[in-house]
């Protein structure tokens, strides 16, 4: 898995080599959020950078004095590490795209704005069915558009969009590609390094990636899986595993499971859907971001949908069991746990839910090493 | 015993002598419905009520009956289906003309009703027992460690347990937050697949410091999500509003609104004449649409006012003359203790801030059509826009009503209205230089914020208030 290695560091070089690029002239934009189109950002010559970290307690807690307690510990940490002054990122952005699709978001857009850094909101309605609603998206790109334009002093032009579209369609399809190899049984990759793999996917260079992607995936095809045969099948369901977030599907590994499927909103390249690249662009982009991908949970109405899709991840990639990976105090993730839990238990098949605040002190991992481990055992005395 | 607790209830809360033999029954009947027991009634007559509202008002008392008769009606909501009456439901918080207009248009064909908020303003304001309705929707769902609110969880367990019907449709404002819109449709998928909603919504999108109603296209956007809504709401149960009757409500909303203004004033007076809890009850009908109407309750406001004016002239207040007052978030009748431990502890919280209004509500809409007006004066409410609007709003309501400082908080399980008050207390302290105090704590329930649980941080904050007034 060198290739993964090589992903890895330049991930984690990423930033110097933003600062490189932003003193030539480059601009750099941050942004949160699956419903900002890094196509845009691309097309009008900027550099994007994603803000999605998390795993760590104390960047959410650094918030606690200008948020209320309960709100998101991912939504609280995007500006945490800033507060806590060790994010190299954020303090060069030239602009930050902050997705306002629910609560914690927009109070995380608030914040943003309120430590003066540069912020242009996304509004995204959450009631996406009706054209009013989807008329505003369109809006709200066209106008982040022209903020883009006016940052950097470039036009967005088709050709550049259809460019960027292009380029991101091309990771996309690898992605897809790598993921349906985990039908296998084994997979060639779990969840671990394939969802870090989705993460390096964001920052890494355009022209950079595509081949080593198709590398990974040719090796993958006729490399030898690191899994044993019959290991249990699992899908990790959740609102998003942050950058540095890695501590539930390591110990799922390593506890005997295999995570071969993922229904998460943020953080993931949501690569089954590509941006039509003929036609008009905008509107292809809010035909895929807004409307084709699995709608998010914060959507409504949406969660009979995404029980259709959970159990047709089931079907297709042949699962035995289903992880629910909550975050503390995310309201709508806790109800839709609710409702999946309902439907899993019709369908016989088990069900965990794990609640993270980021806390994986040796205290709280103790018990959480136990319930994984006994959930997984449960599911192979079953198959038994 | 048993005839005469529920009559001496009834008596307490306003209710004539020949209104008696008409409501015993169906009090008990309500009661039944609700789980409360002879005990609980017994609690509210002899405890509750008289410790924590001023019964000794005529208008006080008149004004608590109103909310029995509602609550009353409401368990009635069931046999109103029976019987073919339209069952409309919404949440907190709305513009309520149209679901008043509903009312107004075919009083017999709709019920309208925010089943949650009368719910738990009926259990915990007057028996504070909330707990069994909470209980029952943590059992089944919606987990107690999330910190759901207690509305969302009361309106699920409701329905859960028969108190009320699925409604016809229940337009939901998802405005402010998102699990009260998201809760309904947890209703509906994992509990009741009749319960039909409806929902409007639009993204916080906006940068601090934005006047957002002069953004005419976010004005614009909101009045088409409410037409758009109300058009559903008519289509769906069959009786279409003349504009007449929406304006008829305007009318009476406005003058209702004069008369709180007027009340409003008087709690201004020094000595502060009335708690805080019984003023703020009166606010009630402002938010919250009443299926038996406002005209009872506007009658107790006016007696209320009278006897208040009284109060005045006499120099009788509920604290010293000079006592420092606060303005709070919102003093919720459903914990009244909480203005009361103010109040023994000599500082006054006359004012909600969430219930007073700022100048610029009081002035024309810029818009004739009726749903860009509406529109327009949503965006002109604080709790509804983004919080550096906010915190001009308030900062400009607690210099007109010259209080002392801002008690923020207690909203914990709202991720919109609770979430930006540590914000917002740096933003007015920054701006007024007055103290600016934030509790941890929930207005609607008090099971995790009990009042031993949060009296030192209380006592602590009218030191300090009478510190600095010294």
């Amino acid at each position: 898995m060198n290739i993964l290695g090589e992903l890895a560091e330049v991930t984690r070089t990423r930033p110097e080599k933003l600062k490189e690029q932003r003193e030539k002239g480059v601009k750099i934009v941050g942004y949160i959020g699956r419903f900002v189109p890094e196509e845009l950002i691309y097309a009008s010559g900027a550099l994007p950078y994603l803000l999605c970290r998390g795993g760590q307690p104390e960047p959410p807690d650094a918030v606690i004095p200008y948020m209320l307690r309960f709100m998101s510990p991912y939504a609280r940490s995007q500006i945490g590490y800033h507060l806590l002054g060790i994010d190299p990122v954020i303090p060069m952005l030239d602009l930050i795209v902050a997705q306002c699709s629910d609560c914690h978001e927009s109070r995380l857009a608030d914040l943003f704005e309120y430590f003066k850094l540069p912020t242009a909101r996304l509004g995204v309605p959450p009631d996406w069915e009706k054209s009013l609603s989807r008329d505003y998206y369109y809006k709200e790109l066209t106008r982040l558009g022209e903020k883009l334009e006016g940052l950097t002093g470039n036009k967005i032009s088709d050709e550049k969009l259809k460019e960027s579209i292009s380029s991101i369609n091309k990771i996309r399809d690898l992605l897809r590609k790598i993921n349906l190899l985990r039908k296998e049984q084994p997979p060639p990759i779990g969840s671990d390094e394939f969802i870090r793999l989705n993460h390096y996917s964001f920052y890494c260079d355009l022209e950079e990636l595509p081949p080593k992607l198709n590398d990974l995936y040719g090796q993958l095809q006729k490399g030898k899986s690191p899994f044993p045969k019959g290991m249990p099948r699992l899908l990790l369901a959740g609102h998003v595993v942050g950058v540095g977030d890695y501590v539930v599907p390591k110990l799922i590994e390593a506890s005997g499971g295999v995570v071969v499927a993922e229904l998460l909103d943020e953080g993931m390249r949501q690569c089954a859907w590509n941006v039509k690249t003929d036609g008009d662009l905008m509107r292809n982009l809010v035909e895929t971001y807004y409307l084709e991908r699995t709608p998010p949970s914060i959507f409504q109405p949406v969660w009979e949908e995404r029980v259709e899709f959970i159990k047709k991840l089931i079907r297709d990639f042949n699962i035995d069991g289903v992880i629910w990976y909550g975050l503390s105090f995310e309201e709508i993730y806790d109800l839709e746990c609710s409702i999946a839990s309902k439907a899993m238990d019709e369908m016989n098949i088990p069900f965990l839910k794990l609640e993270s605040s980021y806390e994986y002190a040796r205290e709280a991992m103790g018990p959480l090493t136990t319930r994984v481990e006994s959930f997984i055992e449960s599911i192979k005395q079953r198959r038994s | 015993m048993a005839k005469n607790i529920y009559e001496d209830f009834l008596r307490l809360n306003g209710f004539e002598e020949d209104e008696m033999s008409e409501y015993i029954p169906e009090w008990r009947k309500a009661c039944d419905k609700l789980g409360l027991t002879e005990d609980d009634v017994k609690f509210s007559t002899e405890e509750q009520l008289p410790t924590y509202f001023a019964v000794e008002l005529e208008g006080i008392r008149k004004l608590l009956g109103c909310f029995v008769k509602e609550i009353i009606d409401l368990t009635k909501a069931n046999e109103y289906k029976e019987k073919g009456v339209k069952i409309v439901y919404g949440i907190l918080p709305t513009i309520l003309h149209y679901y008043y207009a509903l009312k107004l248009t075919a009083p017999d064909k709709v019920y309208v009703s925010f089943p949650d908020i009368f719910l738990t303003m009926a259990a915990n304001t007057f028996f504070h027992k909330l707990n069994p309705l909470l209980e029952e929707a943590e059992r089944t769902g919606i987990p107690y460690g999330c910190r759901h609110c207690a509305l969302n969880k009361t309106r699920y367990a409701a329905r859960r347990l028969g108190i009320i019907p699925s409604p016809d449709i229940n337009w939901i404002w998802g405005f402010i937050c998102d699990e009260g819109p998201k809760t309904d449709e947890f209703i509906r998928i994992y509990h009741d697949p009749e319960w039909k909603t409806y929902i409007t919504r639009i993204p916080h999108d906006q940068p601090l410091g934005t006047v957002e109603d002069e953004v005419v296209d976010r004005v614009e956007y909101l009045a088409n999500q409410m037409r758009d809504g109300f058009e559903s709401v008519q289509k769906e149960i069959g009786i279409k509003v003349p504009d007449e009757k929406i304006k008829e409500v305007i009318d009476t909303w406005q003058r209702y609104a004069a008369k709180l203004a007027e009340l409003n004033l008087l709690m201004a007076a020094d000595p502060q004449p009335l708690g805080a809890t019984d003023g703020r009850l009166f606010w009630e009908p402002l938010a919250l649409p009443y299926n038996t109407g406002v005209e009872s309750m506007e009658r107790a406001l006016d007696i209320t006012i009278r006897e208040v004016k009284q109060r005045v002239a006499n120099k009788e207040g509920i604290l010293p003359e000079g006592a420092p007052k606060l303005m709070v978030y919102n003093a919720s009748p459903t914990i009244p203790w909480l203005a009361k431990m103010f109040e023994e502890n000599g500082v006054g919280i006359p004012f909600s801030e969430a219930f007073t209004l700022a100048k610029k509500q009081l002035e024309p809409p810029t818009f004739e059509d009726p749903y860009m007006a509406a529109a327009e004066n949503w965006l002109r409410m604080s709790m509804a826009v983004n919080p550096g609007y906010q915190a001009e709003q308030i900062c400009e309501k607690m210099e007109t009503h010259k209080v002392d400082g801002l008690v923020l908080g207690l909203m914990d399980f709202d991720r919109w209205l609770g979430s930006s008050h540590r914000l917002l207390a740096r933003m007015v302290e920054e701006k007024t230089k007055l103290p600016v105090f934030y509790i941890e704590g929930d207005i609607w329930e008090d099971r995790d914020y009990s009042p031993e649980a949060l009296r030192t941080r209380i006592e602590s904050i009218c030191e300090i208030v009478k510190m600095r007034k010294a």
